[in-house]
């Protein structure tokens, strides 16, 4: 019982050392590691969970870095076998490629996990309501708390949903909020997923992997489990079925096999229990969604749809599209299925929204925001275009309609020209683009060729909502591989990593 | 609740495919064999004709040498009939089914599809074609081992067993079909009186039942040795060898009873009347004392009447649309 024996001696001689307060940062001896001057997410102070954040380093530092990285590479292994992949088609061939998975984890103690929760939560809370209101009354902007045209004149708004009254008020059942740590450690909201956030696959099979490849480094601790999502997804997508139906048939609607996020869609059918089907598998009829089966037309009521809004319904939007169902949107509006999300919700997750969003918060709810913004200058105003042009070597800027870290130019980080090329698009289309300060992201220590090094993370962590919002403990933390980059998009060279949130420490 | 057709009819593919690549892999193993046996380079136009492929081929190869039909049937991504499409058909129905077969099922088959991507020019040698072939084949019957131990048992179990059933049975039929292809491409010569004539046509008779793995089962049925005629009854009417055409058709017909009756899908009537008649044009083609003559005819019926019977399972319950139109990769060679 070599490790057994181990734990209890770090046991014992934590506490006699712990008191001094001043060994925390000599703590993670990995040979080299040094995250300065950037806030490092294992070895800084925290209020909670201190005893099993010191187990974690103790551990971390008297591991063998080879045998790390063997067994990453195991681990890497079994994830390509087990198809946790996204798939790169070729004219011949379909390529399989995982996301690089790393195997130390990010952990968040007990008093931090309860910031994001609650921040998230109001988040959340507060942007269905600003939809309903959108969709409805429009009161926030007839106050002018947010300007009529950046919501009305937005590409994501629908005005079919006017008067659509969804069940419980959601629009967005399932949410993910970009969340970063500056170098301070305060957590800040960077951006809001509120139309099909991806990635909560991995935060289910990245803990799997880990507790099979790594159950020595877990043992002992309280790691709050991620499991349980399926269930939890299930229960408030109940919540929200159509009026008088207490038993009601749930389907996870794709694009198909030959989606980059297939796997995802998989996952969440199995672990929800419920048919993944195809726009081919549905047909709309007297107003009412039926799903193809064996023994005949069998109906639907539920819709995680996972196939973007100008392609869901081609009677209601992009007449073109194959991969939707004729009619849902008139099912909607009959009350006879409900879609999750919403139609209509990228009114809210706009990147020009965003900076809105704290004011949102307040006119709703009446309380301050939990987590705080980064500070966004929006450029298609006048003061915000003045401002961005004059800071371009200083800001980060960002392209609104974008995703995946796509089309982001650093400014600290930009050649003359970059700056230069940055500069002209803003000013031939300001209204497309936004500017905020450079964050120096927090770091977690990283397997990098063979070594630990420091490395920028941000997470992502999800938000359920049926009557009320349920957030999964942890979320996904992505790691931006590339010494020095800030951009953590898989598409960008990002990987993973599991992401530990614990309980209070005690008996 | 019944099952989303659309799974049915990936689950009847990916059986369909899963045997088609075994049977591949095994008539050229066995016929490798023969080839060593007889030491003599010779043409494999043979196995091209055998799937009817003689076009298709034509237009990417200049002759039916044993290199060109091997990379044509294993490697050949262009050719659909190519082990390679299979395997690559196979796990594109598995992985549209991930969210309802069991994970075991498919890591199975992800680690054996990824074994076969890394294949590589060397392993289409002669030195080491026998093991290519015998690692596809032992792939797939252990993925087959997989389903069978841990599919559940429900309506799309049934329409798996159902392509499986198909799919030999058209198998066993193309088997009985390859002395026919051989005297097409002039590779035999029809038989003539001599010895050395039928110790030849017995061997080839024996090949035969290797490739449907049938060769014991045989021996121990009819101690007499093999021949055209006792093959044929063989592999077409015994009822208690699994490849037999008939033993797979009184297997579909047990299915479909079961779907009718244990999963009220009324709607296979039509599907039980073609197994029925098909099974009637096995025994009567028993019955005929002119086998070994008319075996080809018997054959080409048998396969036409196995495709209609598809058309017929997905027009009723895949909703393929009429006439019968396979989705796009799906096709029967």
């Amino acid at each position: 019982m070599p490790e057994l024996e181990l734990r209890q001696a770090c046991d014992g001689c934590y506490a006699t050392r712990f008191n001094g307060l001043s060994v925390m940062e000599a703590a993670l001896s990995i040979a080299g590691y040094d995250p300065a001057p950037f806030f490092c997410e294992l070895l800084h102070q925290t209020k909670s969970s201190r005893r099993q954040l010191e187990l974690v380093r103790r551990r971390l530092s008297e591991s063998n870095v080879a045998t790390l990285v063997s067994r990453a590479r195991e681990a890497e292994n079994e994830l390509f076998n087990l198809g946790i992949t996204f798939t790169v088609y070729s004219d011949k061939d379909a390529i399989d490629r995982i996301l690089p998975f790393d195997v130390l984890p990010r952990i968040l103690s007990a008093d931090e996990w309860r910031i994001v929760e609650t921040g998230v939560a109001q988040r959340v809370t507060a942007l269905n309501l600003f939809l309903w209101d959108v969709y409805h009354d429009q009161r926030i902007l007839n106050d002018g708390v947010v300007p009529k045209a950046l919501v009305l004149g937005n590409s994501n708004y629908r005005p079919e949903m006017a008067g659509l009254d969804p069940p419980c008020g959601t629009y967005i059942h399932i949410n993910g909020t970009d969340i970063v740590r500056d170098r301070e450690g305060t957590f800040r909201v960077l951006e809001d997923n509120g139309r099909a956030p991806s990635g909560v696959s991995y935060v289910v099979e990245n803990r799997h992997l880990m507790q099979r490849a790594f159950p020595d480094l877990m043992r002992g601790l309280k790691v709050r489990p991620v499991s349980n999502y399926g269930d939890q997804l299930m229960a408030r997508l109940t919540e929200v079925a159509p009026a008088g139906i207490s038993d009601p048939c749930i389907v996870l609607l794709s694009p198909g096999v030959y989606n980059s996020a297939y796997f995802e869609h998989i996952f969440l059918a199995r672990e929800m229990g419920v048919p993944l089907v195809e726009g081919r598998d549905l047909v709309v009829e007297n107003d009412r969604v039926y799903m193809r089966t064996l023994a005949g037309l069998a109906p639907v009521h539920v819709i995680y749809r996972r196939i973007n809004d100008d392609f869901l319904d081609p009677e209601a939007f992009n007449p073109t599209s194959m991969l939707g169902v004729k009619g849902l949107m008139r099912s909607a509006h009959a009350g006879h299925v409900t879609l999750a999300n919403a139609v209509g919700t990228g009114v809210a997750d706009d990147k020009a929204v965003y900076a809105y969003v704290p004011a949102i918060i307040r006119y709703y709810l009446s309380e301050d925001p939990i987590i705080s913004n980064v500070e966004t200058h929006i450029c298609g105003t006048r003061d915000g275009l003045a401002y961005t042009l004059a800071h371009l070597d200083r800001l980060v800027v960002k392209p609104v309609g974008e995703s995946g870290g796509y089309g982001i130019v650093v400014g600290p980080k930009s050649s003359r020209a970059e700056l230069e090329l940055c500069r002209r698009q803003v000013e031939a289309n300001p209204d497309n683009f936004i500017s905020q300060p450079m964050i120096d992201l927090s770091v977690c220590p990283t397997l990098v060729d063979g070594k630990v090094a420091p490395r920028h993370v941000d997470l992502r962590p999800y938000a359920v909502t049926g009557r009320e919002t349920w957030v999964l403990p942890g979320g996904l933390t992505r790691v931006a591989l590339k010494e020095g980059s800030i951009i953590v998009n898989s598409s960008q060279g990002g990987g993973t990593k599991d992401t530990w949130v614990l309980g209070e420490d005690g008996s | 609740m019944s099952l989303l057709a659309r799974y049915a009819d990936h689950l009847f593919w990916l059986a369909r495919y899963l045997e088609r690549t075994a049977s591949l892999a095994r008539i050229i193993e066995t016929h490798l064999a023969f080839d060593r046996g007889r030491d003599e380079d010779v043409s494999w136009a043979w196995l091209v004709t055998l799937h009817n492929d003689e076009e298709r081929f034509r237009k990417a190869y200049d002759e039916a040498s044993f290199k060109n039909v091997i990379r044509f049937y294993l490697a050949d991504m262009d050719n659909h009939g190519s082990v390679r499409f299979a395997l690559r058909a196979a796990r594109e129905n598995a992985r549209a089914l991930r969210a309802v077969i069991p994970t075991e099922m498919w890591v199975h088959l992800n680690e054996f599809y990824n074994r076969y991507l890394v294949m590589t020019e060397a392993d289409l040698d002669p030195i080491r074609i026998a093991r290519t072939c015998e690692q596809i084949k032992s792939g797939c019957y252990a993925q087959l081992g997989v389903a069978e131990s841990t599919l559940y048992r429900d309506e799309g179990w049934r329409f798996f067993r159902l392509g499986l059933m198909i799919e030999r049975a058209d198998q066993t039929s193309r088997l009985l079909d390859v002395k026919f292809a051989q005297l097409a491409t002039g590779l035999s010569s029809p038989a003539i009186s001599s010895a050395q004539a039928k110790a030849d046509d017995d061997t080839f008779w024996s090949l035969v039942l290797r490739s449907a793995v049938a060769y014991q089962a045989f021996r121990r049925f009819e101690p007499r040795g093999a021949d055209a005629d006792r093959v044929a009854r063989f592999l077409l009417v015994n009822s208690s060898h699994p490849r037999s055409a008939a033993y797979c058709l009184m297997e579909v017909q047990r299915l479909l009873g079961e779907l009718r009756s244990g999963f009220g899908l009324r709607r296979v009537g039509t599907a039980q009347e073609q197994s029925e008649a098909l099974l009637e044009l096995l025994q009567a083609a028993a019955a005929d004392a002119s086998l070994a003559t008319r075996l080809h005819a018997v054959n080409d019926q048998l396969q036409r009447r196995l495709i209609e019977l598809t058309a017929e399972l997905g027009r009723t319950f895949f909703g393929y649309p009429e006439p019968a139109m396979q989705s796009q990769s799906q096709e029967q060679s």
